[in-house]
């Protein structure tokens, strides 16, 4: 597993650095509206109303923007849980705690596609 | 005084013919001095691995239909939601200050014949980017452009 996890590597630092990167810009006007000013009554709910936010999310850019903005944060935190985890005299255990982050960012990756494509 | 590391943690892949003292933990870890923001920075992984799933399940609602629209809408509105956003809010604010920050010091040299442009130039490109990405994405989300 350790081999396998060092083959994978450069590929995981690609959606990791992406992750701080373009999800750290996608994830704050996102956590801005959708998160707090349309719960806390700031923006008017009708800004989120079904028909206007199916039609936003269903063309190629909305699509595109929203596989990005829910897959590439989960690397982000999958790769510096992982770092957490080995700072914290997790050496011994690292193959099986990257396995699984890996494998709940994949999983989740898989299912942000599938999530665009049914919109 | 500092405690001691895990003992394999600088170990090498053979045995060499130096003999080196057993690793220590520096004595700042973890929560002190530079580390402190060093921990925080990896910590803010679990907010970013949350906020993925959150808006994974929000973008799955909106592909199953009104109602499901509705009742994740409804949700969002709780107040733990709430919370947890304003932490998630906090978190990738301070990812972006602290790794903007260290983008201009990463950067090579130069690659082929170029050279990197100096750090202040990274630096407006990239808080331009944050900054305007987030004010279009802001006007567009709450009605403001599109509506």
């Amino acid at each position: 597993m350790k081999h396998f996890l060092l083959k994978i590597e450069p590929i995981v630092w690609l959606l990791f650095g992406q992750g701080i990167l373009i999800g750290t810009m996608l994830l704050t006007g996102w956590i801005l509206v959708v998160g707090l000013a349309v719960p806390l009554g700031i923006v008017a709910p009708d800004a989120l109303a079904y028909e206007r936010a199916h039609a936003l999310a269903s063309n190629p850019v909305g699509r595109l923007l929203l596989a990005a903005l829910c897959a590439l944060p989960l690397w982000k935190g999958a790769h510096h849980l992982r770092s957490l985890s080995i700072d914290f005299n997790g050496g011994g255990r690292d193959a099986a705690v990257a396995s699984a982050l890996y494998l709940i960012a994949a999983l989740g990756s898989v299912l942000a596609i599938v999530a665009v494509v049914r919109l | 005084m500092a405690r001691d590391a895990h003992p394999q943690a600088m170990q090498p892949h053979e045995p060499g013919r130096t003999r080196t003292a057993p690793p220590k933990m520096p004595a700042q870890f973890p929560f002190a001095g530079n580390y402190r923001s060093y921990i925080l920075f990896d910590a803010t992984g679990l907010v970013y691995l949350l906020a993925g799933l959150v808006a994974l399940r929000v973008v799955w609602a909106l592909g199953t239909g009104p109602e499901a629209w509705a009742r994740v809408q409804a949700q969002l509105s709780h107040p733990l939601y709430v919370l947890f956003h304003l932490v998630a809010l906090a978190a990738v604010c301070f990812v972006a200050v602290r790794f903007f920050r260290l983008f201009p010091k990463a950067q090579p040299p130069r690659i082929g014949p170029a050279k990197p442009p100096p750090a202040p130039v990274i630096l407006a490109g990239l808080y331009g980017a944050w900054i305007g990405l987030t004010l279009l994405l802001v006007a567009i989300l709450s009605g403001g452009l599109f509506g």
